[in-house]
């Protein structure tokens, strides 16, 4: 695959900081906006003379097939968000990385398990819950929209003050027909796979004896199975997984200069290309403290 | 304006716990409320983007990247 990020920093700037991180991708330079602008990602909420924050985009990241067409894209409204690298990756490359093997049908019932796509949840970092169902031969699950007295298949995440809980992928469901009445339901296809993103705010973390953390995870699933001609009980199960994460930096464990680069000397350049206002002032300003 | 609080490290906090020298409501932190604009759509072909990279060299992405599957990102600035 193949891995652009665009910015509308100097061509020297995106050297230094290649140089201190051994980037091995293409970062691009878009010093005036124009390609941002012509995207149509421009962040115009920020007021054209605000230098040097004038020009930025509404971050994000589209996912590319081999034919260029866009399959996915991943936008967040506030900087504090982001998708994963593993959510990236699973976009670009599919479902067959990473994960381990679906879990069993239990006999002529339905099997499920919750998994946690990545390694770490880091403060703010975008990673898929995942909820699979092993549904046995010949039967199915319903997805919305049901009929009254049947049960569309759901995945819901406790409430959480620490949860940051994004609206969950389903798969594409297919029409199917009941035998018995005629009605037409939409159901999936085989076993069933749906991504839930989900983040942490570092505010209900449980630390663990060794230093480190996890995030707690709660939630219930329902479906319900039928086959062509009779349906089962719906069923509904609560679900509890704890997963890695580490909480937000802090600027005591932060380095003097997190970008490895002068960053100061770049910041100079970036603010006398469009202001003639010092760095000091602009820098004073955001601060948002009164004079 | 939006929530901010005032961190014992002396940067500002915003309603996430993120933190950050600029004010939340000033500089880059001036986040959209509700929809906002997230550029062509899923199914068009992804636009021509020529730029020049680190390297100096301009790269012509759809070009370069041929017929591999591509993520293709917009961020803030290396520099901040």
């Amino acid at each position: 695959m193949a891995l652009y990020a665009i910015s509308y920093d100097e061509v020297d700037a995106l050297a230094d900081f290649t140089r201190a991180h051994d980037v091995t991708f293409p970062l691009l330079s878009d010093p005036d906006s124009e390609i941002i602008e012509r995207f149509g990602i421009l962040n115009t909420i920020i007021d054209p003379d605000d230098h040097p924050w004038y020009g930025i985009p509404f971050p994000g990241a589209y996912v590319l097939d081999a034919d260029g067409t866009i399959v996915t894209k991943f936008f967040e409204s506030s900087l504090q968000f982001r998708p994963s690298a593993d959510q990236l990756l699973r976009a670009a490359l599919g479902d067959d990385i990473h994960l381990p093997p679906m879990p069993a049908a239990r006999g002529e019932s339905v099997g499920y398990d919750v998994i946690f796509d990545g390694d770490l949840l880091r403060a703010g970092v975008l990673h898929d819950l995942v909820v699979r169902f092993a549904v046995p031969e010949g039967q199915h699950l319903y997805g919305e929209p049901v009929p009254d007295g049947m049960v569309a298949t759901t995945v819901e995440i406790e409430p959480d003050l620490g949860l940051v809980v994004r609206p969950a992928i389903f798969p594409p469901t297919v029409p199917h027909t009941l035998a018995g009445t005629g009605e037409t339901l939409r159901i999936f296809d085989g076993d069933v796979v749906i991504r839930i993103p989900v983040t942490q705010l570092s505010r209900s973390l449980t630390p663990l004896d060794d230093g480190s953390f996890v995030q707690r995870i709660g939630g219930t699933v329902r479906w319900q199975a039928c086959d062509d001609d009779t349906c089962h009980l719906p069923r509904s199960d609560h679900f509890s997984i704890d997963v890695p994460a580490a909480p937000h930096h802090r600027p005591e464990a932060e380095l003097v200069d997190p970008n490895g680069m002068d960053m100061p000397a770049h910041l100079t350049k970036m603010v006398a290309r469009r202001t003639d206002k010092s760095l000091g002032q602009v820098l004073f300003e955001i601060t948002g403290h009164d004079a | 304006m939006p929530f901010a609080k005032l961190h014992e490290s002396g940067q500002w906090e915003d309603e996430y716990g993120g933190l950050g020298p600029a004010k939340p409501g000033l500089a880059s932190r001036q986040d959209p409320v509700g929809e906002f604009p997230t550029g062509p759509a899923i199914g068009e072909r992804f636009p021509d983007v020529i730029a020049t990279a680190q390297d100096g060299v301009a790269l012509d992405v759809h070009r370069h990247r041929a017929d591999r599957a591509t993520v293709f990102v917009f961020y803030r600035s290396a520099v901040w």
